[in-house]
């Protein structure tokens, strides 16, 4: 910069000085490099759902819409999008119902309930592949004992993930079994957080344990429902782990969720740009659920703080 | 110790502004306070001459030398903020001992128990030294951070409410402590509050801020016996000053001042007179203090006038007497041992040689008499 | 009269109810588990017809230790999900102050943009990553593997401590730039020490995450590196009479992460719920 130090009019005092005006950016200069490298995954995605790139083949061009105007009109997607939809939104059912009942019973504070609290974190802690391990162990028609406890009540040779009209629902036990105890644990600590005076002075009016959960207790742990909701249903929305680890999709194709498709199509079959155009479906979907349950929950937190 | 100069500073938060132009100048050993409501902007000028907020226009200097490009721990000031800005994971000790501590300001351990020590028996928390801040009261927090402000040798003291949160009698005690400690140490100190009492205590000189901008810089005499304006009036003063609208009346070589719906005549003192007679407007509105009042039960001549008693307030060592003349409220200071029912007649009538006059369109000072007794020649800012 | 007997039947049964129903999920939660574990004590022969009275055995902790390189497996996780974790950490605590101290348009965008990563399919993801890895030789390496694990590590620990961040009044960091320290400094020794609980809470929890992950490794890694949850998966395909064995990959695979659940309950909680509770 010009001016030296002799003459004063030259320096502009109210421009903030160089060093601190960079300084947002040499702290943000190694996330932003992470940040941009997982960006371009992303673009590169879009880009290449207009070609034909496939591994089968030596080059690649352009097809413009064929792929997505392929899978657009194909049975495959729209097989791939119930499935999807379907497992989304029965597994976090599921475990959004079981997880806040059980939250609601460990509320009350006694020794049986906090060394459940500690046991019930474990199930979340084992990986996808290894949960349909300990399940199929379980559940083997051979050895498993789950096998022999049906056994008991004259069920034989239950099929599990082997037969059509079981297989989602064995998928959405062991998803369960897995990821309940994410929604305990945030509803509990919703209701732990929760302050004590509007429920004193509920029970001071005299009112029934349901009037106090329907007015005071759910409102107030929306916010931190809606938070387990947002990260169960995106997740349940492309589970791919526990699927491809127990049938790979199968039997047939009962549990190819978008992602199974995906996977298959660009993989299995090597022809990765007409899979790709699936993903970015399954992308744009969660992308803007999760925008609108975001502000969903800004907005009921919001709420909830103001009560 | 040192002189600050805030020339024609003006900060913005996006579109919000904060500073509108300020130029001030406290001198050397100055106790300076500045007074206003909340939001008029004295936390953030405080902060810009600490450094802590950049002002878009305008130049901070400190001793004649241009510090807008020196970072806060360059500019040797010391800060209680108002909200404490305590380290919540340190102990009392290691709060006040922090400043001492680090690379600019180091001294070794001895000197740092030494100041640690004086600084926490001058305000009585000595025994809470090894407690974090989570485990303290509000007061105590707040001592906390006076003492980790006053435990320097700064340029300047700057102090943001430091007293708010004591109780009245801890307050009272700290005000002499201060004080005391700025003659001692000829320290320079800027002392944000909006108690007036405090205000008009402590200061050499007091700068009042409205939205922004300095209203008016004088010292508490000039602040409390010609204010600059009505706004200013009203801060001064408990019960706060009754402004009252009248009209004013030229009759040939008289001059005087009626109330609406009233017919006695207020008569300006001598010196008063000419100003108001050439004033621009009719509209006129008389300052008058509760104290310059005198009532009685019975009307005791023509210039009394008659209302009712609205409401009585003893508050101590006297009673303030709202009184309801027409559609207006009029609150008189009388003796602490004056009883009143309500909606009694009551009659008062103004002491006019005290009074003070106001544009009544702009809210300007125009007059009040013997001025020359309470300004000194006014200083810039 | 009678409100009053009904009052004391519910208390009474309110108990009764509520443990019979906790007990029923602990079954349902935990009991696999037991069953993993007695498992891996089982010798093949017995698994057929006993339940729960057999012979303990540790022939297949032995096949599985020495006999295979699932210990090689193991290590390589642990490799891993650690780098990508102490990588996130570098990177992500700076981008979090940033986002919680710097005032911009579109900030919240921005914040929303990085959380959405950690929603994004795995698998969109994963292939053009795939051709990029390879065509720029990180395929099947550790600086691969661990580079794409911060899609799942970086956006929970931005998050969470960027909420910290804001917890902070911006005056104790204009108090300490008073008192004589650096920004740098001030960094240091003054705010990380404020926002550890969530950025441990945080880090266990993104720790986790690339533990557990499974799609990454699948396709990312190939001969040389062989996270646990892959090689897991090879145990179903193949040894499908060794349930012995296959149950002690199990446990060894979850073993780790149970134990520091144990330990760090709280921070668990914390990290879970996203800090949202910061108690």
């Amino acid at each position: 910069m010009f001016g030296s130090k002799k003459n004063n009019e030259e320096i502009n005092y109210n421009e903030i000085p160089a060093h601190i005006r960079r300084r947002p950016y040499y702290i943000i200069a190694p996330g932003l490099v992470i940040l941009i490298g997982i960006m371009i995954p992303f673009i590169t995605a879009i880009f290449l759902s207009f070609t034909n790139y496939s591994f089968r083949l030596p080059k690649w061009s352009f097809v413009g819409l064929r792929n997505w105007i392929n899978m657009f009109t194909s049975k495959e997607f729209y097989h791939a999008l119930s499935v999807t939809l379907r497992y989304g939104i029965f597994a976090t059912a599921a475990e959004m119902l079981l997880g806040t009942g059980v939250a609601l019973l460990l509320k009350k504070d006694t020794k049986y309930s906090r060394i459940l609290k500690v046991l019930f974190t474990f199930p979340l802690m084992v990986a996808p592949a290894v949960a349909v391990l300990i399940w199929q162990l379980m559940t083997s028609n051979t050895v498993g004992v789950l096998e022999k406890v049906l056994n008991l009540i004259g069920v034989y040779n239950f099929p599990w993930a082997a037969s059509h009209s079981t297989a989602m629902f064995t998928a959405i036990v062991i998803d369960a079994w897995v990821n309940t105890s994410f929604v305990i644990l945030l509803v509990l600590a919703g209701i732990q957080s929760l302050p004590k005076s509007p429920f004193e002075a509920a029970a001071v009016d005299g009112a029934s344990a349901w009037f106090t959960f329907k007015t005071l207790t759910f409102p107030m742990l929306k916010p931190f429902m809606y938070i387990a909701l947002l990260f169960r249903l995106m997740a349940a929305l492309q589970e791919f782990g526990i699927i491809y680890a127990l049938t790979k999709g199968g039997p047939g194709d009962t549990l190819m969720n978008i992602s199974l498709t995906g996977y298959i199509n660009g993989f299995t079959y090597q022809k990765l740009a007409s899979a790709l155009p699936f993903l970015l479906v399954l992308w744009l979907l969660i992308n803007k659920t999760a925008k609108f349950l975001v502000k969903r929950q800004r907005h009921l937190a919001n709420q909830a703080a103001g009560k | 110790m040192a002189q600050i100069e805030l020339q024609g500073i003006t900060k913005k938060f996006g579109d919000v502004t904060a500073l509108s132009d300020i130029d001030l100048t406290v001198r050397d050993n100055e106790f300076f306070v500045l007074f206003g409501p909340a939001g008029a902007g004295k936390t953030t000028l405080l902060k810009t001459i600490a450094g802590a907020e950049f002002p878009e226009q305008g130049l901070v200097k400190i001793d004649g030398q241009i510090m807008n490009h020196t970072e806060s721990k360059d500019r040797n000031v010391s800060m209680v903020f108002e909200n404490y800005a305590l380290y919540p994971n340190l102990s009392v000790y290691d709060n006040i001992a922090s400043p001492m501590r680090s690379k600019l300001y180091k001294r070794d351990e001895d000197y740092i128990r030494q100041s640690v020590d004086k600084v926490t028996n001058m305000m009585k928390i000595n025994h809470l030294l090894e407690r974090k801040p989570s485990q303290l009261s509000n007061g105590q927090r707040q001592r906390v951070a006076l003492g980790r402000c006053l435990v320097r040798n700064p340029n300047v003291f700057l102090m943001d409410e430091p007293l708010a949160h004591l109780d009245a009698k801890l307050r009272h005690f700290m005000r002499g402590e201060l004080k005391e400690m700025q003659t001692s140490i000829n320290s320079t100190t800027i002392y944000v509050t909006h108690d007036y009492m405090e205000a008009m205590s402590l200061a050499d000189r007091i700068a009042v801020l409205n939205h922004g901008r300095i209203i008016q810089t004088g010292t508490a005499q000039e602040m409390y016996y010609t204010p600059r304006n009505e706004f200013v009036a009203c801060l001064f003063g408990e019960p706060e000053i009754n402004i009252l609208e009248a009209r004013r009346q030229v009759n040939g070589a008289d001059v005087y001042l009626t109330l609406p719906g009233q017919s006695v005549k207020l008569l300006p003192a001598e010196d008063t007179a000419a100003a108001l007679r050439e004033a621009e407007t009719d509209n006129i509105h008389i300052g008058m203090r509760g104290n310059d009042i005198s009532f009685a039960f019975e009307k005791n001549g023509d210039d009394w006038i008659e209302g009712s008693v609205y409401a009585n307030e003893p508050i101590g060592n006297k009673v303030i007497m709202t009184v309801k003349v027409g559609d207006i409220k009029i609150a008189v200071t009388c003796p602490n041992d004056t009883a009143a029912d309500m909606d009694q007649t009551v009659y008062i009538k103004f002491n006019m040689v005290n009074a003070i006059y106001f544009h009544g369109e702009t809210q300007e000072f125009i007059i009040r008499n013997n001025m020359s007794r309470y300004t000194k020649d006014q200083q810039e800012g | 009269m009678n409100q009053h007997k009904q009052k004391g039947i519910m208390r009474i049964l309110e108990p009764v109810g509520r443990n019979l129903g906790l007990t029923l999920f602990a079954m349902f939660a935990l009991f696999p588990l037991i069953w993993m574990v007695i498992c891996a004590f089982k010798s093949d022969a017995q698994m057929y017809n006993t339940v729960f009275r057999f012979t303990p055995t540790l022939e297949n902790f032995r096949a599985v230790l020495i006999g295979s390189d699932y210990f090689r497996a193991f290590f390589q996780n642990l490799l891993v999900a650690g780098g990508a974790v102490i990588v996130t950490v570098i990177a992500g605590v700076p981008c979090a102050y940033a986002l919680a101290r710097y005032n911009f348009r579109k900030k919240e965008d921005v914040a929303f943009q990085i959380l959405s990563f950690k929603f994004a399919p795995e698998i969109m993801v994963i292939l053009p990553i795939f051709l990029i890895f390879q065509k720029i030789g990180i395929y099947d390496t550790y600086l691969g593997l661990i580079w794409v694990y911060q899609l799942i590590t970086m956006p929970l620990l931005i998050w969470v401590v960027r909420g910290y961040f804001e917890d902070i009044s911006v005056e104790v960091e204009q108090a300490a730039q008073l008192d004589g320290y650096t920004w740098y400094e001030v960094f240091f020794k003054t705010l990380i020490p404020l926002i550890k609980p969530g950025l441990v809470a945080s880090a266990l929890l993104a720790f986790i995450f690339a533990w557990n992950s499974f799609t990454f490794p699948l396709i990312l890694s190939g001969s040389k590196i062989q996270t646990i949850t892959i090689t897991a998966l090879r145990y179903i395909a193949s040894d499908t009479v060794h349930y012995g064995q296959v149950a002690v990959a199990s446990t060894i695979a979850v073993l780790p992460e149970v134990i520091v659940a144990l330990f760090i309950q709280k921070h668990l909680v914390r990290g879970l719920s996203f800090g949202a509770v910061k108690g």
